[in-house]
């Protein structure tokens, strides 16, 4: 599907630092972390530092005074990429943000109130704050994005369902631009579900948490990177139909475009890796772990730092973790 | 809808507490049947509310019962629904799968298979270690549309909407935007919730909900009742649905949606940010909000939620205040957060084709200045050209959706 999208501003929220800069270095140091049915027990992880300054602002809204740490990752993520784009035209901006677990930490403690103390002791602060759609609010709110506003679910593959929701928003003429982020955040139950699939046994993975974003504008021969197109919805259960839906989506990306490898340390990895052998090698993207809608994000905003004259068209993969695969195709500037 | 692309429903299918298709469903609301009963799911000992409006699960004797085992609730519940959609448009093949195999499918849950993320939670709290990569890896909202998409036979593009309770509209409005933009020509679109102990707990939590009946626009109305339910739609290009001598239903002729950023969980007193979503869904359509024969409102019998938008009609329908019918059907089916924006949809699409009009159940005294536009027993009207259906949601959401007779 054709998209056309002009990248007209980039933000990141990453283990490795707050900003562009940090997620494009890539160095974020690991820290021990307890899963919640495991005590005693420790896997490395990586995490948003929360104390850093870019946030201090953020904690000092009164509408943010409950929210969740993915709130925060997702307002400054927002903040970076909307730059100084006027309330005049913050009134004109879509807001589209992905996650696939979403407001995990409230959800677990939310729960974890009902199961240990009884339902009686339940917190009202805490419910709302689990929604899906809280964090959408609350960057709609402090940011004055007051238009059209969707939280999107799923795996890795609603990134590309982000952005082909941001095309369409465009295309209607419903506004003028999209800010489209993916956002996760950390909590001791995600170690106990990744246990469980055997993840961390996965040689290099690493738990991770975070958000990026970007703005998007029609693409009309802007000057910016382009995200120029989007294919999805190959779909898989099992990991049979995984390695047929890989060779279907590998199979549509033309030759003459160098394609990422972005499987790194997943399960995928050996399947990218044997379907991508005779494609030309490309840059090694740095490594911040596994944070699904917020990794799909920085993949993008990584590759889109590699667009160039030497580069000037590549396509990149995105590997859902248990619904579907997509592919991106990205070119540089004109 | 934008371009000069007209947009057809071809196909409808739900399951509500009200019954196991979308037709049984429609029979009891007119009938006044209200679903509100003893929730049996699991314990509520420690809520102050004991009621809901569950669904009576459809079997799918034609599935394999390993399969069927696999499935979440929130999946028992859409699959029926959406395999009734696909058939009555006549997409359906004779093994019960989709004869279109590409098919975008456009979606709305607010929870997903949470109930296989409380067992899991449940599990790792107990320190147990047995089945919990059973329970985490199909809990989350894109599952049950793997669970479609395989048991329906069909792939292709997807969007999973969660914008709390407006999802379900979000969800049409969006399918008929692919399809407006020429992103696509044909998507399955709707909603699905089941009821689990996290949400239900948490509007218990919220004293949302009401121990006695829920009495949406009424002076007295004390709360809502927690529902559950699946429906789903097949829109398309008028052009598609030609070309392949499907008949439509109706068409879907306007669409507005907003955010209202007043407040987490509360809209904005003066009702104008639904106003304005109201607006944009007539201006679309193309009609003034006189033209519109019936409202299927939000109404969730909450006290903050039902007087602003009664205030909202008020200024909407100005002295078409009356002219226009309004009703909740809250009241029979309950709250089915991300599937109310589908089933409302669809309940205000039969209105439009019928005439009938769903009574506006256990109203004793209604709020006065919404009062001569509520609809009673047994009302109809004739010849009705456009409805509206009306949702609000947690975060600000705001939508609204216009459907036109085919003809």
């Amino acid at each position: 599907m054709k998209l056309d999208l002009a990248i007209a501003g980039q933000g990141a929220v990453t283990p490795a630092g707050i900003g562009l800069d940090a997620l494009l270095e890539g160095r974020a140091v690991p820290v021990q972390a307890e899963a919640s049915g495991r005590p005693g027990q420790t896997w490395p992880v990586l995490r948003v530092d929360l104390k850093a300054p870019a946030f201090a602002h953020w904690q000092r809204e009164p509408r943010l005074r409950r929210a969740s740490p993915i709130t925060f990752f997702l307002v400054e993520a927002a903040a970076q990429a909307l730059g100084d784009t006027t309330p005049e035209a913050r009134a004109q901006t879509g807001l589209i943000v992905a996650y696939s677990a979403g407001c995990l930490t409230y959800s677990r403690r939310f729960y974890e109130q009902i199961v240990e103390q009884g339902q009686r002791s339940a917190s009202p602060a805490l419910f709302p704050e689990t929604v899906f759609n809280s964090p959408v609010s609350h960057v709609a709110t402090v940011l004055g994005l007051n238009g059209a506003a969707y939280a999107l679910v799923g795996d890795e593959g609603a990134w590309v369902s982000a952005l082909i929701t941001a095309s369409v928003w465009l295309k209607e003429g419903r506004v003028q631009q999209v800010l489209v982020l993916g956002a996760e955040e950390f909590d001791p139950l995600v170690l106990d579900a990744y246990r469980s699939a055997r993840w961390l046994r996965q040689k290099g993975f690493l738990t991770s948490e975070g958000a990026a974003g970007i703005l998007v504008r029609a693409a009309n021969g802007s000057s910016t990177p382009t995200i120029t197109s989007a294919r999805d919805g190959f779909i898989y259960r099992t990991r049979k139909e995984a390695s047929e839906a890989a060779q279907a989506l590998i199979a549509t990306a033309d030759t003459a475009a160098p394609l990422l490898r972005t499987a790194r340390h997943k399960w995928l990895a050996p399947l990218e890796e044997q379907l991508t052998k005779n494609r030309p090698p490309t840059p090694e993207l740095p490594y911040l772990g596994e944070a699904f809608l917020a990794s799909a994000a920085w993949r993008m905003l990584q590759a889109v730092s590699l667009l160039g004259p030497a580069l000037p068209r590549l396509h990149l993969p995105v590997w859902g973790l248990n619904h579907q695969f997509g592919l991106l195709e990205l070119s540089a500037a004109k | 809808m934008p371009g000069e692309t007209d947009i057809v429903v071809t196909g409808i299918g739900a399951v509500t507490p009200l019954g196991e298709t979308f037709a049984g469903s429609w029979d009891a609301l007119i009938a006044g049947r209200d679903a509100q009963a003893p929730l049996e799911l699991f314990d509520t000992s420690g809520c102050r509310c004991h009621t809901a409006a569950s669904c009576r699960l459809p079997a799918l004797d034609d599935l394999p019962a390993k399969i069927v085992r696999r499935f979440s609730r929130a999946s028992r519940l859409a699959l029926p629904a959406a395999r009734e959609a696909l058939a009555h448009a006549g997409l359906l093949d004779a093994a019960g799968r989709s004869s279109l195999r590409e098919l975008p499918i456009s979606v709305s849950t607010t929870a997903g298979g949470m109930a296989f993320g409380e067992d899991f939670a449940r599990r790792v709290f107990a320190q147990q270690r047995a089945h919990l990569f059973d329970q985490v890896s199909r809990y989350l909202p894109q599952q049950q549309i793997l669970d479609l998409q395989q048991t329906l036979g069909f792939r292709g593009h997807s969007v999973i909407i969660a914008n709390a309770c407006a999802s379900g509209a979000n969800a049409i409005g969006h399918a008929a935007a692919l399809i407006a933009t020429g992103a696509a020509e044909c998507v399955l679109t709707g909603g699905f919730e089941a009821i689990t102990e996290l949400v239900y707990v948490g509007f218990d939590c919220l004293q949302a909900t009401s121990t006695d009946k829920c009495r949406p626009f009424d002076v007295n109305r004390s709360g809502l009742m927690i529902g559950e339910a699946a429906a789903f739609l097949v829109l398309e290009s008028a052009a598609h649905a030609a070309r392949r001598s499907a008949s439509p239903l109706c068409r879907l002729t306007g669409y507005g949606h907003s955010t209202d950023v007043f407040h987490l969980t509360q809209p904005k007193p003066d009702g104008g940010v639904l106003v304005e979503v109201m607006r944009a869904a007539v201006q679309q359509a193309g009609i003034t909000p006189r033209d519109l024969a019936y409202i299927n409102a939000h109404g969730t019998a909450t006290q903050v939620n039902d007087g602003v938008e009664a205030g909202a009609y008020t200024t909407f329908l100005g002295d078409a205040l009356g002219m226009t019918r309004i009703s909740s059907t809250k009241a029979a089916i309950g709250h089915t957060l991300g599937a109310a924006g589908s089933i409302e949809a669809l309940f205000a699409i039969a209105a439009l084709r019928s005439g009938k009009l769903p009574p506006q159940l256990n109203l004793q005294t209604p709020i006065p200045e919404i009062a001569p536009a509520l609809v009673g027993a047994n009302e109809s009207t004739e010849n009705p050209q456009h409805v509206m259906s009306v949702n609000l949601g947690f975060g600000g959401s705001n939508a609204a959706l216009v459907f036109s007779s085919a003809a």
